[in-house]
């Protein structure tokens, strides 16, 4: 291919990037230092916006909370996912149905989906999980106010909607893995969860960081399931990041934008801490 | 590929039937919208005139009258299904810059000061001397058209006005003997013989949910004490005074008597309450009020009765805002504003506005009568005694900036004095901006 025919092709995507990536994100930096109010030029503050918003300690109470829900919803994730994925290859002719029917809550979008979640556990619109919990213990949990029965809410509800991708894609991995190894693994003797864990899992690894890393950037920007399922999440501290970005520049006294803007900066630096072991892993198995 | 069939269907059809959902609610207004005259001359040029108003049973009607009576010769308009927090930030972004998306807005009177004060809505005091006979707009209640103004000059024409009102079970309320509370003593006494001896564990419900609603109750129950955010001579806030301590103590003197997640209700959820049954007395917006009378709604439907809020201490000032909604042109739309104005003023018409109640408290005076609504006594004393508006740009900035500390006093996160404290600095910092502290 002629380099004016490349350039050719690859410009308009390369544009479409600097338009929708590069172009917000120097705003995003730019705000970040400065006090911005809608349609109005920003007032240059220097650090100001960064030293506000490390100094607030519902920044800190937010980025727990994020933290905690990534680590515990990967976890799931990645065991569930495999053992949801082991299961559906596992199935004959009715596989397409089931992943068909798995996909449902993929599809459905988070605000919606979490507002029909929020129901099962709201006795004021049926609260089929409350009955339940009544009738089995005699203990009402009050979802929306106690704070760890609300963190247990927003894991479930947010497993919920994610493992069907993390197990479509290990599934993918899974009918990528050899069959004559699994075979020779046995003949060596190995059976049942050994040839998962020694032989199965390894071969799929790369798959099994690719839901990492995805799974990872998805549950860190946790945001609009959380205005159905968590309405008192400040006072809770159960507010995300993003949703306290949001508070911040949006609701609370309004148009912060340059605070906002600040924390979405600390945010990108959050994402590529926490990304950076599995990128770095991937990076040095693409080398070999 | 075969096999791929099955999972493409199911999801085509789940996406199918989620796009269908989402696009339940109507883009152009209801064929059932009361046609009103709107005339004016045709404009030289075809005009796309883009509406911002959201969605309820209190504004749709004069939405929809609007959009279906106005569009006509050249002239199309265009109005978006929105939710009220998706309108508010759209009305602070269009008339952030010099160019805005919409042309006419739906506006409310605590945040007409503040877009007055910037210069960003076009004042219409000329407009609806020009065609105030050809609209009969003296027919608009004076005191909303006070709301909608600022500095004297009117911002934005009146359409409808929202106060609590208490709905309650009066089987209950007439098996137990009881009266509509007038004060919030009696409303507690009410709520504990209900508690006792009616079997419903939590009879009291109110809109209490921490990031909005519960600014207005505490707002309300300030305003019962005789008490503004602020104070109009000296520009000082008030939270530091017993009045704002007292506020605090009688809302949460009701905690017992509610839901123990209430701060999580906004206005739907305590519909709720009043539809399963579960609440046997609410307290919020006379919009919400419709809702209840519906038999599909609710098997209690006929079993409801309605009554002015309390009062929170006895005084003449109920337990309430008047919250008025009205239509404002924005100053940086490029379309005529005397052809606005029409539209405008057509939608505040005598036919919309009757076709409004009871869903609505029309501006339009004499729409509302017993007959034509079921709660129009309490909304008609309701509005007599609510407390007075605060007209100034500072009050929906401290009213957006409080209720995450409202809700953690009331929920006794935070003492009293310590939130007390909290508003105080909160609020000087916003009327410093504007004025000095006198």
């Amino acid at each position: 291919m002629r380099r004016r025919e490349f350039l050719g092709l690859v410009s308009p995507s390369l544009l479409v990037m600097l338009g929708l990536l590069l172009f917000p994100l120097y705003k995003t930096v730019e705000w970040s230092l400065q006090r911005v109010n809608y349609g109005e030029p920003g007032t240059f503050l220097g650090l100001d916006n960064y030293a506000q918003a490390l100094s607030d300690p519902r920044l800190g109470r937010a980025v727990l909370f994020t933290v905690g829900l990534t680590a515990a919803v990967i976890a799931v994730l990645l065991v569930g996912g495999y053992l949801l994925a082991v299961l559906v290859n596992g199935l004959g002719r009715s596989r397409p149905w089931v992943l068909g029917v798995l996909l449902v809550s993929y599809v459905v979008p988070n605000v919606v989906g979490a507002t029909m979640f929020s129901w099962l556990f709201d006795s004021n619109f049926g609260g089929v999980v409350n009955y339940l919990i009544t009738e089995l213990t005699g203990q009402e949990i009050l979802w929306f106010t106690d704070p760890w029965a609300n963190r247990v809410m927003v894991g479930l509800n947010t497993v919920w909607f994610m493992l069907p991708f993390a197990m479509l894609v290990i599934l993918a991995g899974l009918q990528g893995v050899p069959p004559e190894v699994v075979e020779a693994a046995r003949i060596d003797g190995a059976t049942g969860w050994r040839v998962h864990w020694h032989v199965i899992v390894p071969s799929i690894r790369g798959v099994l960081t690719f839901v990492s890393i995805i799974s990872i950037m998805d549950v860190l920007r946790t945001f609009d399931q959380l205005i159905p399922l968590s309405p008192q999440a400040p006072q809770i501290g159960n507010e995300s990041i993003m949703l306290y970005i949001y508070n911040i520049a949006f609701q609370d006294g309004g148009q912060q934008l340059g605070l906002g803007s600040a924390i979405n900066v600390l945010l990108i630096l959050l994402i590529v801490l926490l990304l950076s072991p599995f990128i770095r892993d991937m990076a040095k198995e693409a080398r070999q | 590929m075969r096999a791929r069939r099955p999972v493409v269907a199911v999801v085509a059809v789940v996406t199918a039937l989620l796009l269908a959902g989402c696009g339940a609610g109507s883009r152009t207004p209801a064929a059932t919208a009361t046609v009103v005259p709107c005339d004016f001359p045709p404009p030289p040029s075809s005009v796309d005139v883009n509406v911002l108003a959201y969605n309820s049973s209190a504004i749709d009607p004069f939405t929809n009258s609007m959009v279906r009576s106005c569009s006509k010769d050249g002239v199309e308009l265009h109005h978006e299904p929105i939710d009220y927090a998706g309108q508010s930030q759209k009305t602070i972004a269009t008339l952030a810059g010099r160019y805005g998306t919409y042309d006419i807005l739906e506006t409310y009177g605590q945040v007409v000061p503040q877009h007055a004060a910037s210069g960003k809505i076009h004042p219409l005091d000329g407009l609806a001397e020009k065609y105030g006979e050809q609209y009969d707009l003296d027919r608009l209640n004076p005191a909303m058209r006070e709301a909608m103004s600022y500095e004297g000059k009117l911002y934005a024409v009146p359409m409808q006005a929202q106060v609590y009102v208490t709905a309650y079970r009066k089987d209950v309320f007439d098996r137990l003997g009881l009266q509509p509370p007038r004060t919030f003593a009696e409303l507690r006494d009410v709520a504990a013989t209900i508690q006792r001896e009616g079997g419903i564990r939590y009879p009291l419900a109110l809109p209490l949910l921490a990031s909005s609603d519960i600014a207005t109750a505490y707002d309300s129950a300030l305003g019962s004490l005789g008490m503004d955010y602020v104070d109009r001579r000296t520009g000082r806030p008030n939270f530091d005074t017993p009045q704002a301590a007292e506020a605090f103590e009688q809302l949460r003197s009701l905690m017992p008597y509610m839901d123990p997640q209430v701060t999580t209700f906004a206005q739907p959820a305590v519909q709720q309450q009043m539809y399963n049954g579960s609440a046997a007395m609410a307290i919020m917006f006379s919009g919400r009020m419709k809702d209840l009378t519906e038999p599909e709604n609710s098997r209690f439907a006929g079993d409801f009765a309605f009554a002015p809020p309390p009062s929170v201490a006895g005084g003449p000032v109920l337990y309430n805002t008047l919250s008025v909604d009205g239509w404002a042109i924005p100053e940086n739309t490029d379309v005529d504003k005397d052809l606005l104005f029409h539209m405008v003023a057509a939608a505040v018409g005598p036919e919309s506005s009757k076709a409004a109640v009871p869903g609505a408290f029309p501006a339009r005076e004499g729409m509302v009568t017993p007959d034509s609504s079921p709660f129009a006594e309490a909304q008609l004393d309701a509005i007599d005694r609510a407390p007075p508006p605060e007209p100034f740009p500072w009050t929906p900035r401290i009213a957006t900036a409080i209720p995450s500390i409202v809700a953690d006093v009331v929920s006794g996160r935070t003492s009293i004095p310590d939130g007390q404290a909290q508003m105080q600095d909160v609020a000087t910092k916003i009327v410093a901006e504007y004025r000095p502290i006198g």
